[in-house]
Order: C-alpha cells, then structure tokens, then sequence
C-alpha cells in the first residue's frame, strides 16, 4: 500500500510536482502519464527516497517514508523499494552476475542464499546464459532484463519503473511489456510506472494517475479514464485514438467550416464537447449536421479504418468501417451525432 | 598520371617519414654502426654502467613512480572534489587546478630554488635559509624538491583527466547503488573508482611518462648535487661530445616510457567498456560533505595556493630582489630595465636592454609562430588524409607515425634530431645552430597534438559539409578555402595558439639544439639560473609564464565559442 499526502517538490520557484495526494493498494499497479516536464519523474525519484519532497508525506505499508515538513526521508537503500532506471544504469564493470549480486552483498545476505537468487531471477527472465557477459556485451533489451532482474533479485515490496521502455524498438518494448505484467503478477510486488505512452498506461495498469503541470488531472482506472476523461487535458491525452474536442460558442452552438448548429447541454458554462472518434460517420452528401473537411490521413486500423480530416481551423478523426476509395485530400462530410458524449467548461473541466 | 588520392597520401607519408621516422631511424642506426656497437656495452655492462646508466634508472623510475601516484591521488582528489561533492567556489578550483599546466615546468622548480636553497653549492642562498631557517640538504636538493615540483606541475594533467572521466560517470549508477544501500564510501570503492580506473591509469601513465622524460626540474635541482635522472645524463653526454653513449641512453630513455605506455594501455584494455548508457543526467546529486565541507575547501585552496600563487609571487618577487635571500626588500628594476653595471651580476644588463634576450625574444616568438603555422598545416593535411582514406593502411599509419613522438621524451627527440640534420645530407646543408633546425625540430615533435587539432577541425566539418561540396565539382583546395577553412577557423586558431604555447615554454626539446648565436627564452632562462643569475631566470620565466597563460585563456575562449552557429 502506497499512500502520497500534499507531495509538494518545488525547484526555486517552479512546482515540478504540485499537492499531490492519492493512494493504491498492495499489489497494485501504478502508472504516471504525462507528457515531458510534468513532474511525473520528480515524483517517482521522491518515491525513490532520492530526492526529499517540499512538503507532503509518503507512507508505505502505514509507515511514513518521506516527510517534506521535516525534510526528512528514509535512507533510499532501507524503504524495501527499488527502481529500475531509464538507462539501465548498469556498472559497466560488472558483469551481468555480478551487477544482481552486488545490491545483495551489499544487504550482507550470505554467499549461498546471494547465487541462489541471483540464479533464480536470472531464470525468471530468461538471461542465464548471459551470466558472465559484461553490460556491453549485450543488446538492449537484454541489458534493460539485466536491469529488471537487479532490481527485483532483494525482493523490494515496491518496485519503481522510470520509462523503463522508452529505449527499446517497437516490437521488443510489446513484448516486455508483457513480460513486466507477468513479472508483476509472480511477483506481487506494489509497481510504480512512469511513462508518456498513453497505450502503456492503458494496457499495463491497475490505476492511473494523468500529471499535467504537476497536479494530479485525473486518478482511476484506465476504463474510468476513457469512460469519463475529468478534463479536456485527459479527453485528448488517453485513447487510441484519443477522442476529439470541438469548441462551443456563446448560445450553445458549435460554428465550424461556416456550418452552425445548437448543442444540447444542461449547463449554461460548457465551451467545449468532446466526441468519440467511433460516434463520428463520414457521409458522401453534405447534410445539415455534417462538417466539409479534406482528409490528412487514412490509416486501417483492426478491420476498421481511422480518418483525420480538417477544414483548416479544427481537426476531426473518425473510426469508420470503410471508406470506398476515399485517399488523402478528398473532400469528405463528417457527420456529428446529435449529442456530444461529454462537454467541458473555460478551465477544461467536465460539467455534464 | 597518378590519382589525386595517391599524391596527396604519397605528400603525407614522406612528410611524416623525414620528420619523425628518419631522424629517429638515423638515431637508431648510429649507436648500431660498428665503432659506436662498443658505448652500448658501456652504457648497460661495463664498470661505468653504474654510474651512466643504473644509477640515473633508478632515479627516473622512483622519481616517476613517486610523482604518478601523487599526481593521481592530489588530481583524483581535486577532480572528485569539483565533479561530485557540493564543496563551494567548484569553477574556481576546476581553473586554479588547470593553472599549474599552463605555466613551464622550470617555473615551479625555479620559485623553488628561490625559496629553499641552501649553502650547500654555494652562490644565492634561498628565502628561507635567507630567513635563518636551518634548511636541510633533502629539502634543498635533489629528490624530495624535484618529486614535489613535478607533481605539483603534473597533478594539473591527472585532474583534467579524471575531471573529464568522472563527469561521465552516469548519476544513474551512483543512484542505483544508493537504492541498493550502499554506503557513501561503499559506493566510491564498489563503483566510481572502478569505472573510472581506465583514467586513473591513463593519468598515472602520462604522469609518469612527463616525469621521466622532464629535463628542466631534475637539472635545477638535482644536477648541482649529481643527482642524475636518464634526461640529466644523456644533456650531459651530449655536452661533452660522448654522443655515442648518449644516444644509446636516449634509446633506452624511450624505452622505459613506452614500455609503460603499452602496460598502463594493457592493464585496462579487456573486455569490459566503460562507455555508458547515457541516460537524463543533468539532476546528479552531489555527495553532502557535511561539516567537513570548509576544511576540506581550505585544504584544496592550500595545495592549489601553493602549485599555482606561491611559484608565481615567488618569481615575480625574486626578479625584482637583489638577493633571493631577502625577496620582498630592496626591491629594484635593475633586472627588468638596468643598464649593465659592474657591482650587479658582472655587468649583466636588464632584461630589456640585454642583446642575447631581447634576440631570445624575437627567436622564440617567431619560432612560436612558424610551429605553430606548420604544424597546423601538417596537422590538418595528416588528418584529413586519414580521414578522407579511413580504410586504406595509410590512414593507421599516420595515426601510428604522429603518435610516435609521444613516446619520445623532449631531449632524446632533440638528440635526434642533431644526428639527423647536424650534419649534411647530399645537397642540403648541416642545420645544426640554424633557426631552420630549431622550426623543423620543433614541428616534428609537437606532430602529435598538431594533428589531434587537425582532427578536431575536420571532425567539426561534418564528412557530409565537404562531400555535398565535391558533388558541386569544386577541387580540393577550392573546398579547402571556401568550405573547410571558414568553418574551423576559431578552432584552428586556438590549436595553433596551443602549439605556440607549447613551444615557447618547452625546454627539452630545445636545450641540445641551442646555440649561442639561436638563443631561445626557456634554455637563457635555464643557463642564467644555472650560472647563479637567478634573478635573470625568474624574470625571463615570468614574462614566458604570463604569455602562456594569456595564449591558453585565450585559445580556451576560442575553443569554446568556436561553433557559434550550434548555439543558434
């Protein structure tokens, strides 16, 4: 169990993570999704206990951990987490068997019991045979198994994960990707994951806590989030594709490519209405609730066909089954339901 | 007709194989012609052996080894201090730590003389003896005064080394040993030392190397007790026209350096790279010294106060005392801008009214600029051509070939050269004693780091730059002058500022070549000191001193700005 209480890191004047509070049960699994600079990996190195948080606490298992008020934080050796680092960060001048052992020698654990589990997470990830190869030695995605393998052989009851994919080839970053979720699984360990890639959010997680500009946009589950994106930030984040953000002028109405039509929302404060990509048709006549745009991009997409097209001011993308010969530039006729799934007010906060 | 490849390849190798193979060749092959077969015999197994030749070993080596590990443990330290500890002033330490190198080799062991002799070989005594200090003999002379002055002009090279490995250091790998538990120190012995070892190894290398090969030190403070190093005797077999035998300790002298070279280079050569991952970097955290944090300051000051300010004030003051025994009284500018007279120095005149320095003068700046001007040239044709043909064997070759002077130490490298050209060949006339051997010699030698700028500047213009050129047709010397030479200029000027550097303080290489009617700067300097003229060494030192200094700032401005359009 996980808790963060008014986490607050402030650099000079800048809050990179700003009053942060939420908790996840053992055994859960955690992403952080954001895009660059929005203090996600701050957050994660005060989990780390490398840096000291401003303000706020972190408590693990009911005790506490960090705590910015005292400016005071368990040694980062002794909270039973570990971290596996975007770079790896493996001692070149170790070899693979030597760079699990270390942490467990340096935990003064005896000769037997140190090659009895380095031998055994070594064959959890399947790299035994590289047991005497030095970190240069071997292939990226071997050095970041290397990586994991450090991390978890001390058996941390947290396990800490900076964009750990992020230098992997696309093919080889879906595999580990479900080799972390198994890994996760066997190991039952509380998993923190830090990540840009909404699609490693949504397949890997348990929870998921969007930042944007160090605050925390949305926490939930990730079906919670593409159900009810709270923000206009999480509407446009989450999603393949992610869902599509119309402006709403004075009178409820949506004026766009010289078409205007009423909207039906409750609230009076709504300035933008969100549309799923999959509720969007594409129409060969013009109609009255139809938008002329020309197309950007057509790409098939599991049996069905993703269309992005603009009128020079919005862009729209639709999830069609077919699209009868349409290519890029055509002029097409996209076709708005009646009701938007959802409608924001001036701060991109969800009212209806 | 031959190819424009092969001309310019054939150009390269002839220029390196009559600058530095032949004269070393010649060297060689001299000590093996049959009437000079009989000074190896001497030199390695005869009663004199001993003396010309273990002896001298023996205090090379210790004086080597001692002033290595000294260099390594005071530049480790500095440079660990500056890189990962929060101790205050890290850019300061980080310049005054560079400082030692930019000055000649001699000052430091000059400032030294002035401050410690003793009686013991008469002539001047020192400040503190002047003081009534009773000055021991081993503080005076020989081999304490000489391991402690080079190392506090060697340490300089180590801490850039280690400075430059240890900001590589990944924060990463320090973090990810914290998360493991380990301890402050547990996490210097178990990861940063060992990932750093190759240039702990490398300092200590090229420590020792400088060391060995040095030549002003050992002879200002060694020679006047005999203590003779392998540099000491072979000046000294030389100057009294036992060549033969100076040539083979010469060879040997190369020898022992590259015999060290090759096992520094073997120790950490293997399997394992220390090359990183790089990761984010930029947030590394910097190890708490907590209350030791001014101590620890204040001792850093105190060694660098004492490699960089003491030998500077020391000088300074010392050229303007009559007597190094008293040097902050009865100052006068006798020595600066007197005019000759009897009752001071046997009528010796001021620095600018005294003929041989004022012609040391223009010599050695003209020297500086005509080095600098052909070993750029030389430079930068060696390392385009091997660049240009990286696949072809010349390309190792010219590496090989410019590299070789590295391993040979300043006076042996000197020494060669008199065989080489101080006698006629064919046509050509002997040089020896003409400015013309001096520039060639002085080109030859520096080969190494002009071609190391020469790279630099080729690296910088971009293989795509100059072939996007040759594809528009332009010729060789056209993409030369117009896309090449603008685009490295700052960098080629700040290289050719180094090398000037470089010449005018150097004293091994120069000191065989050196005849009264070619003086240079550092051999007048070395000769008045020697002839007890102190005050005329200290002020010569101070003016070569403040030149250097200004040239490296200025060069290392240049570099640094040297591709402003990267910055945009």
């Amino acid at each position: 169990m996980i808790e963060i209480k008014n986490l607050t890191k402030s650099f000079g004047t800048v809050r990179a993570v700003d009053e942060i509070s939420l908790s996840v049960p053992t055994g859960a699994f955690l992403v952080l999704l954001g895009p660059s600079g929005c203090g996600k990996t701050t957050l994660l190195r005060m989990l780390a206990g490398l840096d000291n948080p401003t303000t706020g606490q972190i408590i693990y298992d009911g005790k506490t951990v960090s705590d910015g008020e005292r400016n005071w934080s368990v040694d980062p050796g002794k909270r039973n987490s570990g971290l596996v680092f975007q770079s790896y960060a493996l001692w070149p001048h170790m070899t693979v068997r030597g760079n699990i052992d270390w942490p467990l020698k340096v935990a003064g654990m005896s000769q037997s019991e140190r090659h009895r589990r380095v031998d055994e997470v070594m064959s959890l990830l399947a790299i035994s045979k590289l047991e005497a190869r030095y970190p240069n030695e071997i292939s990226g995605g071997q050095q970041q198994r290397v990586a994991i393998a450090r991390t978890i052989a001390p058996r941390p009851s947290i396990l800490l994960f900076d964009e750990p994919l992020s230098n992997l080839d696309a093919k080889l970053r879906v595999e580990m990707r479900a080799e972390l979720m198994r890994l996760h699984r066997a190991i039952g360990a509380t998993a923190v994951y830090v990540t840009h890639d909404q699609i490693e959010a949504m397949t890997m997680a348990t929870h998921v806590a969007v930042l944007n500009e160090g605050r925390v946009e949305q926490f939930g589950t990730p079906a919670e989030l593409i159900e009810n994106p709270a923000s206009t930030f999480v509407a446009g984040f989450v999603g393949t594709p992610p869902a599509n953000l119309l402006p709403i002028s004075s009178g409820n109405e949506i004026r766009v490519s010289g078409k205007t039509f009423k909207v039906k929302v409750r609230s009076s404060s709504g300035r933008q209405a969100m549309y799923r990509p999959e509720a969007i048709a594409v129409a060969e006549q013009e109609s009255e609730r139809s938008l002329t745009m020309d197309i950007l991009e057509v790409s098939p997409l599991a049996g069905r066909v993703m269309i992005t097209a603009t009128d020079g001011t919005v862009r729209l993308t639709a999830v069609v089954n077919e699209v009868k010969g349409l290519r890029v530039a055509d002029r097409v006729h996209m076709l708005l339901p009646a009701v938007p799934e959802c409608v924001f007010d001036a701060d991109g906060r969800r009212v209806q | 007709m031959l190819g424009q490849g092969t001309l310019l390849k054939t150009v390269v190798m002839l220029l390196l194989g009559v600058l530095i193979v032949a004269p070393l060749l010649s060297t060689v092959l001299l000590t093996l012609a049959p009437e000079s077969l009989g000074a190896w015999r001497d030199v390695l197994a005869s009663k004199l052996s001993l003396n010309l030749f273990y002896g001298p070993l023996i205090n090379t080596m210790t004086i080597g080894s001692v002033t290595a590990v000294g260099c390594v443990l005071l530049g480790g330290f500095l440079a660990w201090l500056v890189t990962m500890t929060n101790v205050p002033f890290r850019r300061t330490i980080s310049l005054a730590a560079t400082l030692p190198f930019m000055i000649p080799s001699f000052a430091t062991a000059l400032a030294w003389t002035s401050l410690f002799r003793n009686e013991r070989v008469g002539g001047q005594v020192g400040f503190l003896f002047g003081l009534g200090l009773p000055v021991p003999d081993w503080l005076s002379w020989g081999m304490i005064p000489t391991i402690v002055t080079l190392t506090l002009h060697y340490f300089s090279l180590a801490f850039t080394i280690i400075a430059a490995s240890l900001a590589t250091v990944n924060s990463d790998l320090v973090e990810a040993a914290q998360l493991a538990g380990a301890r402050m120190s547990k996490i210097l012995v178990g990861i940063i030392l060992p990932v750093v070892t190759p240039a702990l190894v490398a300092a200590g290398s090229l420590c020792f190397a400088g060391a060995v090969s040095n030549f002003a030190t050992p002879a200002l403070l060694g020679l006047p007790v005999r203590m003779q190093t392998l540099s000491t005797r072979l000046f000294g077999m030389i100057e009294v026209g036992q060549t033969a035998r100076g040539y083979v300790i010469g060879i040997l002298l190369v020898l022992v350096s590259a015999a060290l070279l090759w096992f520094g280079n073997r120790l950490v050569a293997g399997r394992r790279s220390y090359a990183t991952i790089t990761g984010k970097g930029g947030r590394a955290k910097r190890f708490d010294l907590g209350a030791a944090r001014m101590p620890i300051f204040v001792l850093a000051c105190f060694i660098l106060m004492l490699a960089t300010v003491v030998p500077v004030v020391v000088l300074i003051a010392s050229s303007f005392a009559p007597s190094s025994s008293e040097l902050f009284s009865n100052w006068t500018t006798h020595y600066w801008s007197g005019q000759s007279n009897s009752a001071i120095a046997q009528g010796t005149p001021g620095i600018i009214h005294n003929e041989d320095i004022l012609s040391a003068l223009t010599i050695t700046g003209s020297l500086g600029l005509l080095v600098a001007f052909f070993g750029l040239a030389i430079g930068l044709l060696a390392a385009y051509t091997a660049a240009r043909y990286r696949t072809s064997w010349v390309s190792g070759a010219i590496t090989q070939i410019t590299n070789l002077p590295l391993l040979v130490p300043g006076i042996a490298f000197g020494a060669a050269y008199i065989t080489f050209l101080g006698a006629p060949i064919g046509p050509f006339p002997a040089l020896y004693g003409t400015f013309a051997l001096l520039v060639i010699a002085g080109t030859a030698y520096l080969l190494p780091f002009s071609v190391q700028t020469g790279r630099a500047v080729i690296q910088q213009v971009s293989g795509e730059l100059e072939e996007s050129a040759r594809i528009t047709g332009a010729s060789f010397l056209r993409r030369m002058f117009a896309i090449i030479l603008p685009l490295s200029l700052r960098g080629m000027v700040a290289g050719g500022l180094l090398i000037f550097v470089k010449i005018i303080r150097d004293l091994s290489l120069v000191v065989l070549l050196f005849t009264p009617t070619m003086p240079v700067m550092s051999v007048l300097a070395y000769r008045y000191a020697s002839e007890g003229f102190g005050q005329f060494a200290n002020a010569i030192t101070v003016v070569l001193l403040f030149v250097s200094i200004a040239a490296t700032l200025l060069a290392e401005r240049l570099q640094s700005k040297s591709q402003p359009w990267l910055k945009g």
